[in-house]
This record gives C-alpha cells, sequence and structure tokens, in this order.
C-alpha cells in the first residue's frame, strides 16, 4: 500500500542505539501535543514541537540525520522539558525520557553547553551547598535519619542543593508546618534532576541513589522538579511533594492540623494565584492539592497558564535567557493582570524565575513558596493584618 | 521520494530559486537544511515519508502567489501543508521540492453574529474558530477529532467530517467562500457572504477536498449557526459491535437525527480507558455514545428516546452523562480513540471506508472476519451514525509478514464496503494511502475528468504532484 521506498519508521533496521526503541516507536505523529507545547505556540514551528522533536529523534537514531546535526542541537536545547506534551498524549508516549535520553547523545564530550557541564560538576559538591545552606539559615540538619513510625517521624524532609542556600526559609516554614513529624538527616546532596535534563542521566540516577540512601523511607521535597526526578529512580511510593504529604497527614490525623486562619490586608480576602511545577503536575500529577492549600488560607485565584511552564524550566533560564523571558512574559502578564497579591510556587528554580521576572517589571506581587503562604496563616498575629 | 539524496538540492531547487524565496519571505522563513526539512516529511499517517528539497513559511497571500508563480515558472514540486494531522498521507512530499507551510497565516478575521459567518485566514486551528465563534453565542458546527491541531484550511482541502456528521453535516455544508490561490499566481475568491449565489460552476465546493492539487487555499469564510442551548450525552454498552450498528439503525429508523452516534469496539473501549480514565465499561464489546444539543427539554426527549432504543435492542448498561464536564469528558476521549490505539503496537494503520446506514451491522461483521482471515488484530470504531467506520490495525513489524497482510486485509475491506455500496474513505481522504483504490471506487470516466480539471488549474503539474488528478 506505501509507495515509500525508504523503510518506513518503525520498521527494524541498523539504528544508532541511542534511544529505548519502545519508547520512540509509541509516537503516532497524531499532533495533539502540538497545542500543550509552549515553545510551538512561541514559534508555530513544527520543528518546536513535540511531534517534530521525536521526527528528529528518529531520523538521528536510524542515521538518516548526522549526528551533529545543528536542527538537533537546537531542537535538543530549545525544548524546556515540561512534559506538558505527556499529559495530553493519548498514545502515552514518554517524551521526558525520550529527552533524557536525546540529550544524554546530544549533549556528549564537547557538545556539552559549558555553563550546562559547570553546574552539572558545581552541583556534586555537596560541602558548598551545606555551608551554604548553614550560613544563609537553612533548616538545620539533625544527624542521621531518625527511624519512620505512624505516629512520630513520618517522612524525611529534602533540603535540596539551590533551595536550601536561594531559598532557606522554605525548609524552615515546613517545620514549623509539621513539627515533630518530619527530620532532616545531614549529608544530603543533590538529589541529580538537574543532571538528568543536562545530559547527565547516569549520573543523575546515582545521585538520586545516594540520596535514597541518606533519606530512607519516606521522602518529603519542596520542590516538584526534584520530586519528579527521583520519583522515576527511586520509585513513586519513596516520594512526596509538600501539598501532597499535608494532605495526607492531615486527612489522616484532623487534630493535628495547625489553626490556620485566612489571610487579609485591608480588610479583604489575599488573592492568591499559584504557578504550577512541571515535574510536580506532568510526571507526578500533583495539581488539586496545592490549589485547595492556597484556598484554606486565601482567595485562590487560577491564573489562565498556570498549569504551563514558566520558562525557568531546571537550568533552562541560565541557558537560553532569552527564550526563558518570551516563555515567561504571558505569565507576567497574567499575573499582572489578575490583582493578586502573591503567586506561591512549588518549585525553587520557578520561584527565581518569577521573583527576577516581577522584579523587572517593578510589580508589587510577591512570590511566595505554599510553605511560606501557609506559615504565614500560622502565625498568631490575629489582631492585626498580614 | 526525488532522485536526490539526502543532502542534494535538485537541479529545480538551484541557489537562485532559493535566493528568491528568501527575499519574498525572508531567509528565517526558508528551511533547507536536512535537519530543519526533516520534520516535514511526513504527516499523521504512518509508514509514509519522503522529505521535502525546501520548507517555506508564508505570511500573506501575495507570498503565496509569489512562490506559486516562481514554483510553475521553474517546475519546481509544492506540497502545501497546515498541522500535518492529516490521516492520508496528503502533505507528505512524495515527489520533493517546497512544502508550503501555511501555519503562520493563522488570524480569526472576523466572526459576524449578524451574517452569522466567520473569516478566518488558512492556518487558524479548528479549535481557534469554534472558541472565537462560541465567544459570540455562534457554533462552528464541522468538529474533527483533530480540532485542536488541525487548521481550517487543512479540514476545507481534505473536507473534514467529524463527531457531529449526522445532524450536521462536514465541512463542505459550512464552506460559503475561499480565497485561493491558482499554482500559477492568480488569486481567486470563490463563493463569499451569501447562502444563496449560483453564479458559475460551484468552485468553493471543488476546492474542497481537493487535497492541495488545484490551488492553495489561503482563506476560508465559513458559516455558522446559532450556538444550541444545551448538549447531553449518553453511553450505551453492547455484548457486540454489530450490536450497537443495529441499535444505531434503529434510532434513525425511528426517525431521530441526534448530533451524535458514535461507537467502538472492546479493543478501543480499553484503549481510551487507560488514558482517560473514566470508568468505561471495559469487558463490554461494543461502546455507542450518542448525544444531542438543542433546547433542554428537545435533548432531554432525544437522549431518552435512543436510551430506550438501546435498551430495547439488547444494551447491556446505559448512562446518560449528569453534566457537561462529562459529556465534553466523553467526546474527549471518543476523539483520542486513534492515538489511544497506539498503546497496543508500534504501528497504528487505520481506514475511513464508509457505508450506507442500513448496511453498518454487515460492513462490521465482515471487518472481523477478513481480520481474522488475515490474521491482524483490528480495532474498530467511527461515526456509526453516518456509516463511517475506522477499522484499524495494529502491529509490531518485526512481527514477520504482518505488514503485507495488514495491506490484504485493508484491500478486502475495501472492497468488501463498496461492494455494499459504500467508499473507501468517508472524511480522511485519499492522499497517497488510498490511491491505489481510486479508479475501483471513481471508474476510469471519471478519474480521467478528475485529469481534465487538474490540467485545467495546475498546467505545470506542480501543486501537490502525484495525488488525486495527477
Amino acid at each position: 500500500m506505501s509507495t515509500d521506498e525508504q523503510a518506513p519508521p518503525g520498521t527494524p533496521q541498523a539504528t544508532r542505539g541511542i534511544f529505548d526503541p519502545q519508547l520512540l516507536s509509541a509516537c503516532i505523529s497524531c499532533g495533539f501535543c502540538l497545542p500543550a507545547c509552549p515553545t510551538y505556540r512561541l514559534t508555530l514551528d513544527e520543528r518546536s514541537s513535540p511531534r517534530g522533536r521525536i521526527t528528529l529523534m528518529r531520523a538521528l537514531e536510524e542515521g538518516r540525520l548526522d549526528e551533529d546535526d545543528p536542527t538537533l542541537q537546537e531542537q535538543a536545547a530549545f525544548c524546556l522539558g515540561c512534559r506538558a506534551c505527556e499529559t495530553v498524549c493519548p498514545a502515552g508516549v514518554q517524551y521526558g525520557r525520550l529527552l533524557e535520553q536525546w540529550r544524554d547523545h546530544q549533549w556528549r564530550g564537547r557538545h556539552v553547553p559549558p555553563l550546562a557541564l559547570g553546574l552539572r560538576a558545581g552541583m556534586r559538591i555537596t560541602p558548598a551547598f551545606t555551608v551554604g545552606g548553614r550560613l544563609r539559615g537553612a533548616a538545620r540538619p539533625t544527624g542521621a535519619p531518625s527511624p519512620l513510625a505512624p505516629d512520630g517521624v513520618r517522612a524525611h524532609l529534602m533540603l535540596g542543593c539551590a533551595e536550601r542556600v536561594l531559598y532557606p526559609q522554605v525548609s524552615r516554614a515546613v517545620l514549623q508546618l509539621l513539627p515533630g513529624v518530619v527530620d532532616v538527616p545531614s549529608g544530603q546532596g543533590c538529589c541529580g534532576a538537574m543532571h538528568a535534563h543536562n545530559g547527565g542521566s547516569g549520573a543523575a540516577h546515582a545521585m538520586a541513589e545516594e540520596l535514597g540512601r541518606r533519606l530512607p523511607g519516606l521522602i518529603l521535597t519542596t520542590a516538584g522538579g526534584c520530586g519528579g526526578h527521583l520519583a522515576q529512580v527511586l520509585g513513586r511510593d519513596r516520594v512526596r511533594e509538600l501539598s501532597e504529604f499535608l494532605l495526607e497527614y492531615w486527612g489522616e490525623h484532623p487534630e493535628r492540623i495547625p489553626p490556620l486562619r485566612r489571610l487579609s490586608r485591608d480588610g479583604r480576602a489575599l488573592r492568591v494565584g499559584l504557578q504550577d511545577s512541571c515535574h510536580l503536575r506532568n510526571g507526578l500529577g500533583v495539581t488539586a492539592q496545592p490549589r485547595e492549600l492556597v484556598a484554606r488560607v486565601a482567595e485562590y485565584v487560577e491564573l489562565p497558564s498556570a498549569g504551563s511552564c514558566c520558562g525557568s524550566a531546571g537550568t533552562y533560564s541560565l541557558l537560553r535567557p532569552e527564550d526563558s523571558q518570551r516563555v515567561l512574559d504571558t505569565h507576567l502578564d497574567e499575573i499582572e493582570a489578575a490583582d493578586l497579591d502573591h503567586v506561591v510556587v512549588v518549585n525553587p528554580v520557578c520561584q527565581r524565575q518569577l521573583i527576577g521576572g516581577l522584579r523587572r517589571r517593578r510589580s508589587r506581587v510577591t512570590v511566595l513558596h505554599l510553605a511560606e503562604l501557609l506559615a504565614l496563616a500560622l502565625r498568631e498575629r490575629a489582631a492585626t493584618d498580614e | 521520494m526525488t532522485a536526490a539524496g539526502p543532502g542534494t538540492v535538485p537541479a529545480t531547487l538551484d541557489a537562485g530559486v532559493l535566493d528568491e524565496l528568501r527575499a519574498l519571505v525572508g531567509a528565517e522563513h526558508v528551511l533547507t537544511s536536512d535537519g530543519d526539512v526533516e520534520p516535514f516529511s511526513r504527516d499523521a499517517t504512518p509508514l509514509f515519508r519522503a522529505r521535502p528539497d525546501a520548507v517555506v513559511l508564508p505570511s500573506t497571500t501575495e507570498q503565496v502567489s509569489a512562490i506559486l508563480t516562481l514554483a510553475t515558472r521553474r517546475g519546481i514540486p509544492v506540497t502545501p501543508r497546515g498541522a500535518g494531522s492529516n490521516l492520508a498521507a496528503a502533505t507528505v512530499p512524495e515527489h520533493g521540492g517546497i512544502v508550503l507551510v501555511l501555519t503562520r497565516m493563522n488570524a480569526v478575521l472576523e466572526v459576524s453574529g449578524a451574517e452569522l459567518l466567520a473569516v478566518v485566514q488558512a492556518g487558524a486551528t479548528t479549535a481557534a474558530l469554534a472558541d472565537a465563534a462560541a465567544a459570540q453565542g455562534l457554533l462552528y458546527a464541522p468538529d474533527p477529532g483533530s480540532r485542536t491541531v488541525s487548521t481550517v484550511a487543512g479540514n476545507v482541502a481534505m473536507c473534514a467530517g467529524g463527531l457531529r456528521g449526522l445532524k450536521y453535516g462536514v465541512t463542505r455544508n459550512y464552506v460559503l467562500g475561499l480565497e485561493a490561490v491558482l499554482p500559477t499566481g492568480e488569486v481567486l475568491r470563490t463563493g463569499g457572504r451569501l447562502w444563496k449565489d449560483v453564479a458559475g460552476y460551484d468552485l468553493t465546493r471543488l476546492l474542497t477536498g481537493s487535497e492541495g492539487t488545484l490551488a492553495v487555499i489561503t482563506e476560508v469564510t465559513v458559516a455558522l449557526l446559532p450556538l444550541p442551548a444545551s448538549t447531553g450525552t449518553g453511553v450505551a454498552y453492547f455484548e457486540h459491535l454489530a450490536d450497537a450498528g443495529r441499535a444505531v439503525a434503529r434510532i434513525i429508523a425511528d426517525g431521530a437525527l441526534p448530533a451524535t452516534l458514535e461507537f467502538l469496539d472492546r479493543r478501543c473501549i480499553n484503549a481510551v480507558e487507560d488514558f482517560a480514565h473514566l470508568g468505561l465499561d471495559r469487558e463490554a464489546g461494543a461502546l455507542l455514545l450518542f448525544g444531542d444539543d438543542g433546547a433542554p427539554d428537545v435533548v432531554a426527549t432525544s437522549l431518552e428516546r435512543m436510551a430506550g432504543a438501546c435498551t430495547r435492542l439488547g444494551a447491556r448498561g446505559v448512562t446518560l452523562a449528569r453534566d457537561v464536564a462529562e459529556s465534553d469528558a466523553l467526546l474527549a476521549a471518543r476523539r483520542c480513540s486513534l492515538p489511544a490505539l497506539a498503546r497496543l503496537a508500534p504501528i497504528t494503520m487505520l481506514e475511513d471506508v464508509t457505508v450506507p446506514r442500513p448496511k453498518l451491522a454487515e460492513m462490521v461483521d465482515e471487518i472481523d472476519r477478513i481480520a481474522g482471515r488475515h490474521d491482524v488484530v483490528c480495532a474498530t470504531f467511527g461515526h456509526a451514525g453516518d456509516g463511517n467506520l475506522h477499522p484499524t490495525i495494529v502491529f509490531d513489524p518485526a512481527d514477520g509478514d504482518v505488514r503485507r497482510r495488514a495491506e490484504a486485509a485493508f484491500d478486502e475491506v475495501f472492497r468488501t464496503a463498496m461492494r455494499l455500496g459504500g467508499t473507501i474513505t468517508g472524511e480522511h481522504g485519499v492522499g497517497a494511502a488510498k490511491r491505489p483504490w481510486l479508479a475501483a471506487r471513481l471508474g476510469e470516466d471519471q478519474l480521467a475528468l478528475l485529469r481534465r480539471i487538474k490540467t485545467a488549474f495546475d498546467p505545470a503539474g506542480i501543486l501537490n504532484p502525484g495525488k488525486l488528478g495527477s
């Protein structure tokens, strides 16, 4: 029936062995992913769509394109890796896994962007961010992990590498919200998510396993991106992001829900929006929980693009600052138009991205991590507004 | 495929031509490197692929005209492309040359409540048109499964169908006028904003479904309807797909003309459920999705009547969607049937035969027998109300001669459909995929006329060569 003289896609033939063949053959090119893709929406260009990128991956795998083809290099780097395409894909294509395999190959040897190389190396120096976290006042590690018990410590809090230095108040807030329920073991390194997304998935796997040994049992994370990576390596049952943990735990122990007041200013409830974390939403499927928690303490406002990548995308904002800004602009416009008091984030790189963007626009909207917002509602200052 | 191998440019696309193209649309909108053109070498049709020599992305009708004039002068094949979601390999550039992508021309130019029409540029998506219409309380009725992706001009070029065909018809019933560019560069405006207009041959209809072989559509004027006050959807489960087919025949014979009558067999139900998690009955042999729209009491009566007919014909369960969200979820699930089937095997080969409605159950049984005879796994879903079936053979190409068996099975499916008074394609088009059966469907005289029409529009034979009328 076909007049195609070349071997059709999917036909067994000499391949380069870069991709898992089953993952690569899952896509049928229906294009349902196109409207979900932030880079396709920006460009309306097939090359910059998930379907187009998979066509490129196949051409690479099957030897129809040179390994160093500039379009391969460019598109592997231009992709945000947000995995929004996965949630709308009826065929169940695991695009995130394919992208990791693609970047492993594309960014091999001399092809790694120098900045990514530097970050990959830097994030492996655990003592540096251990000291940094201490100086900045992140939650203080307390030695060996405590044994987990149903009525005692339920999870080990992961401090994150960048997060403990950039936003030390987040881990402190978690301890305020969950006194006696989580502990903070010492010696925590980086989970390797950054490496997985930057062409170093071998190291990324080892780092997640090492962190898994340092934090045995359930790991509580305040970083959606790290949670997504850890779940992929260690298994979903080992990982809880803060919002899902809080609702699970408070659901089991209603008597331990701390008094949370409604946050208000000038006699009206605070208006608070949310920016989803892509890997929390698209990887772990956590969407309702952070919204429910925000709504408990403030007037929740759904931003139209809340579920779409803000452009931080791990190290993307550092590697491709201009593209990152183009993606971010839509979000900033919506935040400014929504008359918000705060935007809540559930991932530190999103926090950095939105803080920077809103500062540049001199916006009066402030960015808070979900843990910070809830801790704010915890404080007994009933007499005064926030 | 062209004679040119990867990396080489045929004589017709020499540096001079590329310079002219770059001068016309800007250098960044002319793609020529292997990697840049590779993503445009296929559409949503499996097993077809051919790399173009260049991809050009114009932003105005004038640019399209200039590109086509140049292509005719130099004899360069041009294959127009929207979002590349078509299922007949109609946008695969089998002869190389230029793929002309119209996605940059994506404005919704006008929605007129007073005139009940909308005007859009070629590359606007179907969903963008429908949303713009809905914002003014109006309905763009054609509803192809790929609506969030597909472009309006692509829908027109392929005469796309969809989930509302029974009551509302298909794309051709809504196209009032077109702006289209002939391969020789002239810009035509066919039809217009009028419901009544019989001046001349109906070129609007001729271009609708012409699969990019006669002219490049750059702007579309479509008819809109008032948005129905309410919609409702229900689901009935049967032991066999043919039972669902008989229920459809009964519903229509009873004088109902509902908006939606869709069915899925057991394999489809399970594939869709794996993705959508709607709580569908995985044990059922068939699912019939029925729906209607209109005034709330009319919809309620219509749904009751259809539910009753299904029950009388032995449905093992009938449920009605409780609200709009549930209704939308069911329709969305039906739209994703094809890609969901891709979960079963690497290759998903889909067909589009259509038979007269009373023959639906017979055709379903025939497909079953044919699949069994050729030892292939076939899942069937489709627009039952239109007699339009999508038998889909899933296979792993590593599995011996399965591809040959699949092709033999489909050959038999096509011939059976035609024997029952049906056609080889209801809504996906002929493209390259169904070309081998076109003569059997049309006969030599019609095929010869198609060729003469093609020559009248495209004397140099540059537009989508090798497809319809070539």
